[in-house]
């Protein structure tokens, strides 16, 4: 099955290669111009250029972005250190009664210690064990623990990329999620955290590149504002350093 | 210097005192408005029910009409705008674009003559009454006359000026809109005077006799005893000139 | 339900299907409430962030210059994508889309599709294809999975389920649910993140739209608040995204406008709760993702506004909904009475551009008062307005003109073409009103006055136009005229003198 599979996927990528030529030359002729294969000068790209001027101190950076998180109903604590941030998520995991945590495989999370600071509970740790089924496990957890790799005043939001120690499923499917920040690593603009994506270009992006912005939310029944709806309603934006 | 009064269809047969108004608050500054006889309407029925045909064969004359003019002034937003479409209307012919493009840049809508050319915000009129403002959609959106209005009200004295809650949502006339969709339209200049109702005004001022006459339709229609004039008409009035 | 449920069938023209609408008080007080408060919150949103105009300005040059080179931007986007590990396809038209869509299904053996919204797919009708060869497919946008529980269509682009109240949803949700649901949006939304949530995780294909893709990584970008966009792209082994031809963007740089303009736009939004950008197929380390992504590319009447001077900006469009918020129309007859997959103002015009069947939809276009709210909201200021005349005009020149209407345009140019006959006719009205004149107005609801004197009181004509008071009036003026106050007479001199030298900067 796997073989013919395969073969199918083959044979619609030849379709699909063949009809490509004809897709594009159709565009090109509608739009009156021999087919474009030099990049064509861009002189809009990206925001205006007052926009990319704008940069706030780092006070101010993490003063909006937790305006902005709280605005729209997450929860933010400022922490000195690491271990300021390990004996925050346990005294919230004791006040909830957490019993489940998935956490990423990152080297900033092992030298937390979670697992010493909560005995009673389960914490996995992301893709360490092949025989566990990693997506049930992370929906099945109280709380999912993971690192910002960016974090943007402007808009009050985290980026988490995915990789091999590093699940999607941490950051959603959990009830809470507890999201750890390195204040001095943060940006004002989304712009700042974009255009590195540019910069690195496509061999270099992980498979997800995901922008978090707040709890998971609907207003689609009569307006009324419900949180959690399909990712984690509770959300903690850990600011340390 | 030949300024013209461009007076619109509406204005013509239903709203003379309009065109009046303006003569004379204009005559205050000295301005002597002149009026071509050949004008008629500007097309705008046609035009934005695709008849552009139809269209081309009023605005050639009103293309006529106005062909000396230094300035074209109209009581209505909507069809100085209308002029404004001139030049597309006449996109395969370069000449008639040639003197579409010279009348639209000669073509003021009546606050905008008087406060962007003239310079003049107070005409020195005092208007004693509770005051809302309509602004049309053509007139305000597509033509840009937002602040003049509210410049020339600002500087009438005893006038207590009242905002009208969603004062951009359009009164529903839309030309042939009012008719082909009479019952969306119906809801709408109703919702239009329901706002107009919560301010408690005695008079609405407007700029373009076309949504002042779908509401004031519909204040009558309703009984309600809520003046309906154009800004030209208040402004004479308050000045003593009508 | 009544018949405005089903989009198109039942009634045949925007004005039976809009009177419906108006007599459905909830309906009327529902779309009002929503659509005041997502104006209001983008208005807000533009206002706070500031020099709003600079960035729609920015955000049209950037679709502009994109769909003005899309055979380049789009290609590109192909070959990045299929390094990413995409397979991707291309479909002319909805049917092609399907096609593919459903080898796929089966080729997976798939029993379960889950979906995240995806206007593309609504366009396609897919769903009821996938059930036709036996495969669920289930909505999983929360007003998504409401409608497609009633058996209906999206009503709003951003707000699917606006018009149906807890009540009626509590219903819906407790036949589901084998018991009765309080009618509690709290209730409600928990008990559909408990169903969903087995659906998601048991599910063999998940499909998504896709609001951006970025043509020089080949990744595709979902913007959603709920978060069942990525539990689509990351639970089941399959992925496959419907792509409107014209979605493309350049760079992750451009995206920051996009990201800018949209979630302002549709929601009042600084951002949306979700941003996703998927580059391929999970790695083969990961643990998470789909191991295998397909991307459809769909024309289905895209490229036919290629070229079209008049219409080529609808492909900008971004999909946020801001010309329905603002549209009086839309507010008073909702999304149903449109007729089509898109509804406001941008389906008024996308439905026939589409289609390409002015004289089968030209109903719509009439359905606007073409007041300007949709340009004036618009983050990328397509003039919605401007294409709705254009419509009108290609209808009448296409010989689709009603003839009666036709007519009154020919006897209107002809009278008011000419001054003289315009003073005959004014005369003529100026008599024969006598006939239905009552204290200075007229309410017979009779011939063409039916519809307008159903809500309103047409004035009468007054015994003099101004043309026939003009030469009075000119006396008049003339006999106390006052020297032109030198300063106006100067300001005026200088404007003509600077039009005459080619300043052609207009006022307005």
């Amino acid at each position: 099955m796997a073989d013919t599979h395969e073969q199918w996927l083959r044979e619609m990528e030849e379709q699909s290669k063949a009809k490509q030529a004809s897709f594009m030359a159709g565009i090109a002729q509608k739009l009156k111009h021999p087919r474009v294969t030099e990049a064509p000068a861009h002189p809009f790209r990206g925001a205006p250029d007052f926009w990319n001027e704008l940069e706030w101190s780092l006070e101010e950076k993490i003063e909006r972005f937790s305006d902005n998180w709280k605005s729209v109903g997450g929860h933010v604590a400022r922490l000195a250190d690491m271990d300021a941030a390990r004996d925050f998520i346990a005294a919230k995991a004791q006040e909830m009664g957490a019993k489940y945590i998935v956490r990423q495989n990152e080297a900033e999370l092992d030298s937390l210690g979670l697992e010493a600071a909560l005995p009673d509970a389960r914490v996995s740790v992301w893709n360490t064990d092949p025989d566990v089924y990693w997506k049930a496990r992370s929906a099945e957890a109280d709380f999912g623990v993971v690192m910002a790799d960016h974090s943007v005043a402007y808009t009050g939001s985290v980026v988490v990329k995915s990789s091999k120690d590093k699940g999607r499923s941490v950051s959603l499917l959990p009830t809470v999620m507890m999201i750890l920040i390195p204040v001095d690593k943060m940006k004002t603009r989304l712009g700042e955290v974009l255009v590195e994506f540019d910069r690195a270009g496509r061999d270099s992006l992980p498979a997800g590149i995901h922008f978090i912005t707040g709890p998971s939310r609907s207003s689609d029944i009569e307006n009324d504002l419900t949180i959690g709806v399909h990712g984690p309603g509770i959300v903690y934006a850990l600011l340390v350093g | 210097m030949k300024v013209s009064l461009f007076i619109t269809c509406l204005s013509d047969a239903i709203f003379p005192r309009v065109g009046e108004a303006m003569v004379r608050l204009l005559a205050k500054y000295g301005v002597r408005l002149e009026f071509p006889k050949v004008q008629t309407c500007c097309g705008q029925p046609a035009y934005n029910s695709g008849y552009w045909d139809d269209a081309r064969a009023t605005a050639r004359t009103i293309l006529d009409a106005f062909e000396d003019s230094d300035f074209v002034i109209s009581p209505s937003g909507s069809c100085t705008e209308m002029i404004h479409n001139y030049p597309k209307l006449f996109k395969d012919d370069p000449a008639m674009k040639a003197r579409a493009e010279q009348l639209r840049m000669k073509s003021y809508e009546f606050t905008q003559f008087l406060v962007q050319v003239l310079g003049v915000t107070d005409v020195g009129a005092e208007f004693p009454h509770k005051v809302t403002y309509h602004p049309s959609c053509h007139g305000s959106r597509l033509l840009g006359v937002k602040d003049e209005p509210m410049a020339l009200l600002n500087r009438v004295k005893g006038l207590e000026f009242v905002p009208l809650p969603f004062a951009e949502d359009c009164c529903g006339f839309g030309g042939t809109f009012s008719v082909k969709m009479a019952d969306i339209s119906g809801a709408m200049v109703s919702e239009k005077v329901d706002h107009v109702k919560e301010t408690e005004a005695e008079v609405l001022v407007g700029l373009d006799m076309a949504c002042l006459m779908n509401i004031a339709g519909n204040l009558r229609y309703r009984n309600e005893p809520v003046r309906v004039m154009h800004l030209a008409e208040l402004l004479a009035e308050g000045a003593k000139l009508a | 339900m009544s018949a405005k449920g089903t989009a198109k069938g039942t009634l045949g023209t925007v004005k039976e299907r809009a009177g419906l609408a108006l007599n459905d008080e909830f309906l009327r007080k529902a779309v009002k409430f929503t659509t005041e408060r997502l104006r209001n919150g983008k208005k807000n949103a533009a206002n706070e962030h500031g020099n709003w105009d600079q960035w729609r300005e920015r955000g049209r040059a950037i679709r502009l210059h994109t769909i003005a080179h899309l055979d380049y931007y789009l290609n590109l986007f192909v070959e990045n994508a299929r390094a990413n590990g995409v397979h991707v396809h291309f479909a002319d038209t909805g049917a092609d889309a399907v096609k593919i869509s459903l080898a796929i299904a089966e080729r997976k053996q798939a029993k379960t599709v889950v979906k995240s919204k995806s206007m593309v797919s609504e366009e396609l009708h897919l769903n009821h294809a996938l059930e036709k060869i036996g495969v669920e497919a289930i909505e999983t946008d929360l007003g998504e999975y409401i409608i497609q529980l009633a058996g209906e269509t999206p009503s709003h682009i951003v707000i699917p389920a606006i018009h149906k109240n807890r009540y009626q949803i509590a219903d819906l949700l407790s036949e589901v649910a084998g018991e009765k649901l309080e009618a509690d949006t709290t209730v409600l939304a928990g008990f559909v993140r408990k169903k969903l949530r087995e659906s998601f995780l048991e599910a063999d294909i998940g499909m998504t739209g896709c609001n951006f893709a970025i043509a020089e990584t080949g990744s595709m970008v979902l913007f959603e608040n709920e978060g069942n966009a990525r539990m689509v792209t990351t639970l089941p082994k399959t992925q496959i995204t419907l792509m409107g031809m014209e979605r493309i963007i350049p760079s992750f740089q451009d995206l920051e406008v996009m990201a800018t303009l949209l979630p302002r736009s549709a929601t009042g939004q600084k951002l949306t709760m979700y941003m996703s950008a998927i580059s391929g197929p999970r790695r083969s380390e990961d643990a998470d993702g789909p191991d295998e992504m397909h991307i459809i590319i769909v024309d289905n009447g895209r490229s036919l506004q290629l070229g079209d001077p008049e219409f080529q900006e609808l492909l900008n469009c971004i999909r946020c909904g801001a010309c329905l918020n603002a549209c009086p129309v839309y507010r008073h007859i909702g999304g149903h009475a449109y007729g089509g997959t898109y509804s406001g103002p941008i389906g008024a015009v996308l439905t026939p551009a589409l289609n390409k069947n002015i004289a089968e939809w030209d109903d719509i276009a009439n359905a606007s008062s073409l007041c300007g709210a949709c340009y004036e909201a618009c983050p990328v200021k397509i003039p919605l307005h401007e294409m709705l005349i254009s419509l009108r005009r290609r209808k009448v020149e296409k010989g689709h003109g009603n003839k009666l209407e036709g007519a009154g345009m020919k006897g209107f140019s002809t009278l008011l073409g000419n001054a003289k006959r315009f003073r005959t006719v004014l005369k003529v009205g100026q008599i024969g009103q006598k006939l239905v004149v009552r204290d200075g107005g007229i309410r017979t609801k009779i011939g063409p006055l039916k519809g307008w004197n159903s809500y309103r009181v047409t004035p009468s004509l007054p015994k003099k136009s101004f043309r026939e008071n003009w030469p009075t009036l000119e006396q008049e003026i003339r006999a106390g005229l006052q020297e032109i106050n030198p300063e106006m007479k100067q300001r005026m001199e200088n404007i003509v003198k600077n039009r005459q030298q080619g300043g052609g900067h207009h006022h307005g």
